[in-house]
């Protein structure tokens, strides 16, 4: 039996040790310790990922010029900010700095410690969720939730301007957690019971939770992000056609029927969004002004990019004509200033980010970097992908930023912090073997 | 010892089991995690691309025309409208700016609401030391409305009216107001009482049109409407070419409206508009209005008449005039007198109604005669043009060689074609007659003889070469139509053809005819008449330029030559007489022609059109000139014989007596007519009698007499310098004071030239005889009217001339 597989004991064959058998065992085992942890650090001490890190910086410069085009207008305009041109930039500006020093500090940690903050991290998660929709006395109707164009889901840290959605706190949450308890899983996700079960069942808590705010968006995301882990983590194949198959189910009847939108009615939802979508340009005056009106403008600014755009920094759609110019619907400056050629070429660098992200994933050293990675990375993917598909109409709109654009210094921290967690993950994958 | 067979024990198992089981878990997340990478690494964002190809691409025009039409407010730039010119540079019409002023009632109301609202807070808060109560809203509005009533003479009320139309954000208070009148609204909006700019009020950059020679050229140069395009005249007719491009300024605004930046301003540059110099030669179109203008009030023509002259050599149409005309400046309202009492008499006849200005008979009658005042009958209507056109039938018959210098013609005072006896303007006949006599004579029947001998069908080929079937094309408005009756008709019998020949039974224009008239004498050329020579750019660089343009040759050049000799006879021998212009070869023809349809009962003889065609100098033919007059009053009225010889004749020369010497050609005299010839009088102050006179015949003036009996010349009259007819006699003062007395113009008309010239030297004033000489010519008018009060050697020109009692024109039985 090798030592190192025995316990602390203090007896030996029920005889007690002597003072130097027990002083040596010990010196053995902290040996052992230091061996391992040096093992692990030497691990974690890989090199990270350049290419995912340089497309991650790239997009965050790009973000950053693309907010400074997109936000000076308003911000021009706005009585509130002081009439500070600079007022997002310079605030943004100021979070991506944080958050790349805190990318850099997370990509040091060794990943593997993270599986001990799963539980507290769930916890966290559900904790402010539960807290954001507490009722209460405040004009939101909440006990401590800020609000913003009329949803309240913001916390406010006491005595400071910072803010934060705790859907964002919850996203990272559930991506650490999923991690840790479907690589724990290992094949039994495939099991009803046991693997699919208990995350659907978290999932749906924490997405209902996040409906209540109401955070539409935020739940879809959520509810995203967990079930492409739970598919990686090896549910059935059974549940991932079905999942697919109720997705189509719902894309056909939203657009092609007016199923959806009786039973938003009938929950006393707004749906005319949903008309909006069908058709931005019909109906009458006051739907084109009201309802249609930021997605007529997104599309306007859209189209009137063209090939090669009207310059950086030229749009005119961005003064005073598209509502959130400098937040959820940046990509349609960036489309107007910069064009069908602009547009793509950032769309690349989104896509291949994704694609380096999980090509990450499918080399991490085990599943929990695994899982990880596929979590953030599939964060970052379905909110680009829903954002765009928002901004161009492609689907009714709904309230998500852009990762590394839009204008939010929280989100860009976590995204950033997400952004260090794969580094992390990156370093300890092992070098392909010489031959 | 003994170990036995290997067996992996339990726990050996379980740890591969575990092994197994992590490495298939890895497997399952690698390859699920590959179907992501492709599902959300390429397949959403090919779909992505596909969307925004769509929406930048595909739907790129769309889009963005709906994007520009939020984000773009234009300005117009307003082009300057081009000028029309004479052939000389002289600015017969030119645009200045103006400014038109219009409020905005709409901000008015607003700001007149947040004065009260301010006032109201001043009076609860209380006024600091030495501050003033703002104005209340009524204020403001009662002094918009005092002071742009004052400034702009509208009446208060409209502004009152205008400013109660809240809903509104445009109400014109006055348009195109000139600069110095605009300049006070501009002070008034920058100074006022309220102590900043004002609120509603503005100025709209405009331009107004201005014609500095009011009437004249009136139907060639047209007028604009309301808004400013070319409503009329050329003004109308090269409304492109004037008009030039508006511009653009397209700036891009924020949602709330405010422009964005300079560098979103795309600005489209007006094009000028360019200035169209005309052929109209404003000193001649002068003398023809004049000329025309006396003719009509001395023979009360009831139609009005018209005159065109023109340029033999091209056509250009150097003046062409009609009557009545009107002011371009005011082109709406009725210019002439006698207009103008029509329209008066309309509202005596029907009283206008209550609280009305005029009555609608009187608003009937407005617009009729608007129309009859902007009526070119020069160009817009036709006529039977009478004897005139036999100047076209003289050129056929010698092109033809049917006729000849030695042809003769025999007339006994009418013939009978197809049963129609068809009289001669001399019921006796003009018995047998050379050819030139018979144009001399202005002989019907020879001319229905030379008709008949070229023949139907060539007779209709040369209506055709000389242009009279179609319009001329001639780049005025409104070209009227000539009626001539068809080839077939017309071949299929005599008589038309016979009527024909002296100019009676068709109608052409007078533009038509002038243009072949001018074919005739030319050596044989029609060409197309016009008015606008050049095309100018605002740099003044001639963008385009309209070269004559020749049709055809229609007849020799020595048939030109013949024709020109007979036309000449008739004003030195024939009925012409009257036309002739001292120390000018002029050829010329009279014609007076029936209006068909105006024989009645009260009016047995039927109206008559009187005209005269005139070209000089007869032997190298510079200008060409028609003049016409539609219904002047009878013999019985005017005391002379209605004839065009009587009537228009006279009024030929006088404007020819003006306008060869201002074209430069040369007067040429004779011994009979040299007194007539101008001179300059020598100074011959301090010189003794002898020397004087041999001065004075040095320059001409052989005629002098002596006043007192000093040695020297002390004065002279005229006074040296002066330019006189040769023929005046100078009057020396030998030391005898120079009378400062006035003379008094005795009455001439109807005197000899000698009779004319005793009573003018008698008078102390110079003689200038114009027009006809010879046996039998008397003054028919003179300049200044007799009675009037003249300085001592003044010229008085005379028009000399004969009333004759032939009557060129003749219609049929």
């Amino acid at each position: 039996m090798a030592p190192k597989k025995s316990r602390p004991i203090k007896t030996r064959n029920g005889i007690p040790l002597t003072r130097d058998e027990y002083r040596q065992l010990k010196k053995q085992k902290e040996r052992e310790d230091r061996r391992r942890r040096q093992e692990a650090w030497e691990a974690a001490r890989g090199p990270m990922d350049l290419p995912f890190l340089l497309l991650a910086m790239m997009l965050l410069a790009v973000g950053l010029i693309m907010l400074l085009s997109a936000s000076f207008p308003s911000a021009q305009s706005s009585a509130n900010l002081k009439n500070d041109a600079l007022y997002y930039f310079k605030r943004q500006t100021a979070f991506a700095g944080l958050g790349v020093f805190v990318m850099w500090w997370v990509s040091k940690i060794n990943y593997e410690r993270f599986r001990g903050l799963a539980r507290l991290a769930l916890a966290g998660s559900i904790f402010l969720l539960i807290l954001v929709i507490i009722p209460g006395p405040n004009k939101y109707g909440r006990l401590l939730a800020l609000g913003e164009n009329g949803a309240a889901r913001w916390l406010g840290f006491p005595g400071t301007s910072f803010t934060f959605q705790p859907s964002e706190v919850a996203k990272l949450g559930l991506i650490v957690y999923f991690a840790e308890s479907i690589s724990q899983k290992r094949e039994k996700m495939k099991s009803f019971k046991e693997g699919f079960l208990p995350h659907i069942i978290l999932l749906v808590v924490m997405t209902v939770l996040t409906l209540i705010e109401p955070h539409f968006s935020g739940a879809l995301l959520i509810l995203g992000i967990g079930a492409a882990m739970m598919v990686v983590g090896g549910i059935h194949w059974g549940w991932v056609a079905a999942g697919s198959g109720a997705l189509g189910l719902m894309g056909y009847l939203l657009y092609f029927t007016e199923i959806i939108d009786k039973f938003f009615h009938a929950i006393n939802y707004n749906a005319t969004r949903l008309q909006v979508w069908r058709d931005p340009f019909g109906g009458d005056l006051a739907f084109r002004r009201d309802d249609a009106w930021q997605t007529i403008q997104s599309l306007y600014a859209i189209g009137s990019g063209g090939l090669l755009g009207v310059g950086l920094g030229k749009s005119r759609q961005k003064f005073g004509y598209l509502p959130e110019a400098q937040n959820d619907y940046i990509f349609a400056i960036v489309l107007e200033e910069l064009g069908l050629v602009g547009g793509t070429l950032i769309m690349v660098l989104f896509a291949l980010l994704i694609i380096r992200g999980y090509w990450l994933a499918i080399h991490a050293r085990d599943r929990f970097g695994s899982l990880l990675i596929v979590g953030v990375t599939t964060q970052i993917a379905l909110q680009s992908f829903l954002n765009i598909a928002v901004v161009t109409n492609f689907m009714p709109s709904t309230g998500i930023s852009l990762p590394f654009f839009s204008s939010g210094g929280t989100a860009l921290l976590i995204q950033l912090v997400e952004v260090g967690i794969v580094l992390s993950v990156s370093r300890q994958i092992p070098a392909p073997k010489a031959r | 010892m003994n170990r036995k067979p290997v067996q992996p024990s339990a726990a050996a198992k379980q740890k591969k089991k575990i092994a197994n089981s992590a490495r298939l878990a890895k497997l399952i997340i690698q390859r699920r995690t590959l179907v992501l990478l492709l599902v959300f690494g390429v397949a959403t964002f090919l779909a992505l691309f596909a969307r925004a190809y769509d929406l930048t691409i595909r739907q790129h025009d769309q889009l963005q025309d709906g994007a520009s039409s939020q984000q773009m407010s234009s300005t117009v730039i307003s082009a300057s409208r081009g000028a029309i010119l004479d052939r000389n540079g002289v600015t017969l019409a030119v645009s200045a700016s103006a400014d038109t002023v219009f409020i905005d009632p709409n901000v008015i109301d607003k700001y007149a609401n947040e004065l009260d609202k301010k006032r109201a807070q001043k009076m609860v808060d209380g006024l600091k030391e030495g501050e003033k109560l703002p104005m209340s809203g009524q204020e403001y509005k009662d002094m918009l409305a005092i002071r742009l009533a004052e400034i702009l003479s509208v009446d208060q009320e409209k502004i009152y009216e205008n400013m109660e139309r809240t809903n509104w954000r445009y109400a014109v208070i006055a348009k195109r107001v000139e600069k110095e009148v605009s300049d006070q609204v501009r002070s008034f909006i920058n100074d006022n009482d309220t102590g900043a700019a004002l609120q509603g009020v503005h100025l709209e950059a405009d331009s107004k049109r201005y014609y500095p020679r009011s009437s004249l050229a009136s139907h060639v140069i047209g007028f604009l409407d309301p808004d400013n395009h070319g409503a009329y005249g050329l003004e109308a007719l090269y409304e492109d070419t004037l008009e030039g491009s508006s511009g653009l300024s397209v700036t891009a605004k924020e949602a709330g409206g405010s422009e964005i930046m300079f560098q979103y301003e795309q600005y489209y540059d007006a094009e000028e508009g360019h200035t169209i110099q005309t052929t109209i030669d404003s000193t001649i179109q002068y003398y023809l209005e004049r000329g025309i203008a006396d003719m009509v009030s001395q023979f009360g023509a009831k139609n009005g008449a018209c005159g065109i002259v023109m340029d033999v050599k091209d056509a250009a149409i150097l003046a062409i005039h009609s009557t009545p005309d009107y002011d371009l400046n005011a082109p709406r309202e009725i210019y002439t007198e006698k207009l103008k009492s029509q329209l008066s008499a309309a509202d005596e006849e029907n009283p206008p109604e209550e609280g009305k200005e005029h009555s609608q008979a009187y608003w009937d009658l407005m617009g009729d005669l608007q129309n009859l005042q902007w009526r070119n009958k020069a160009v817009n209507d036709g006529y039977e043009p009478g004897s005139t056109f036999k100047t076209l039938t003289l050129a056929m018959a010698l092109e033809e060689g049917v006729t000849g210098r030695n042809s003769s013609y025999y007339c006994g005072g009418s013939v009978t074609i197809e049963n129609e006896n068809i009289k001669c303007s001399n019921k006796n006949g003009h018995g047998s007659q050379t050819l030139k006599e018979a144009v001399g004579h202005s002989c019907n029947p020879a001319f229905i003889r030379m008709g008949l001998d070229v023949g139907r069908s060539r007779f209709y080929d040369y209506l055709e070469d000389f242009g009279l079937l179609t319009p001329t094309g001639v780049d005025l408005q409104g070209e009227g139509a000539s009626v001539f009756a068809s080839r077939k008709q017309f071949e299929s019998h005599d008589i038309d053809l016979a009527c024909y020949s002296f100019g009676q039974n068709f109608i052409v224009t007078p533009i038509q005819l002038i243009a072949a008239q001018s074919a005739c004498i030319n050596g044989g050329y029609l060409y197309q008449p016009y008015v606008v020579a050049k095309e100018l750019d605002e740099n003044g660089n001639v963008v385009r330029q309209h070269d004559s343009t020749p049709i055809r040759q229609v007849v020799s050049e020595e048939t030109s030559a013949m024709v020109r000799e007979c036309l000449e006879y008739v004003v030195t021998d024939g009925g012409g007489k009257n036309g002739q212009v001292t120390g000018y070869r002029v050829g010329g023809k009279t014609g007076t022609a029936d209006k068909r349809g105006t024989k009645t009962a009260a009016n047995p003889r039927g109206d008559v059109v009187v005209s005269f065609l005139a070209f000089a100098p007869a032997d190298d033919p510079q200008i060409i000139m028609l003049l016409a007059m539609d219904t002047p009053a009878r013999q019985e009225v005017t005391g002379v014989y209605t004839s065009g010889g009587n009537y228009v004749a006279p009024t030929a020369s006088k404007i020819l007596s003006d306008i060869l010497p201002y074209l430069g050609i040369p007067a040429q005299y004779d011994e009979e007519t040299l007194s007539a010839a101008e001179g300059t009088v020598p100074y011959v102050v301090g010189m003794s009698k002898d020397e004087a006179a041999a001065k004075l015949e040095s320059y001409g003036f052989s005629a002098y007499r002596t006043v007192g009996d000093g040695e020297t010349v002390t004065d002279q009259t005229p006074v040296g310098g002066a330019i006189v007819p040769t023929g005046a006699e100078v009057i020396l003062y030998m030391g005898a004071e120079k009378s400062d007395q006035l003379c008094t113009v005795p009455n001439l008309v109807g005197l000899s030239a000698d009779e004319a010239n005793r009573a003018l030297v008698n008078a102390g004033l110079i003689l200038k005889a114009t027009g006809a000489s010879g046996s039998g010519v008397k003054v028919i008018s003179q300049s200044m009217e007799s009675g009037a009060e003249v300085t001592a050697g003044s010229v008085v020109t005379v028009q000399m001339g004969q009333m004759t009692n032939i009557d060129e024109g003749a219609g049929i039985g």
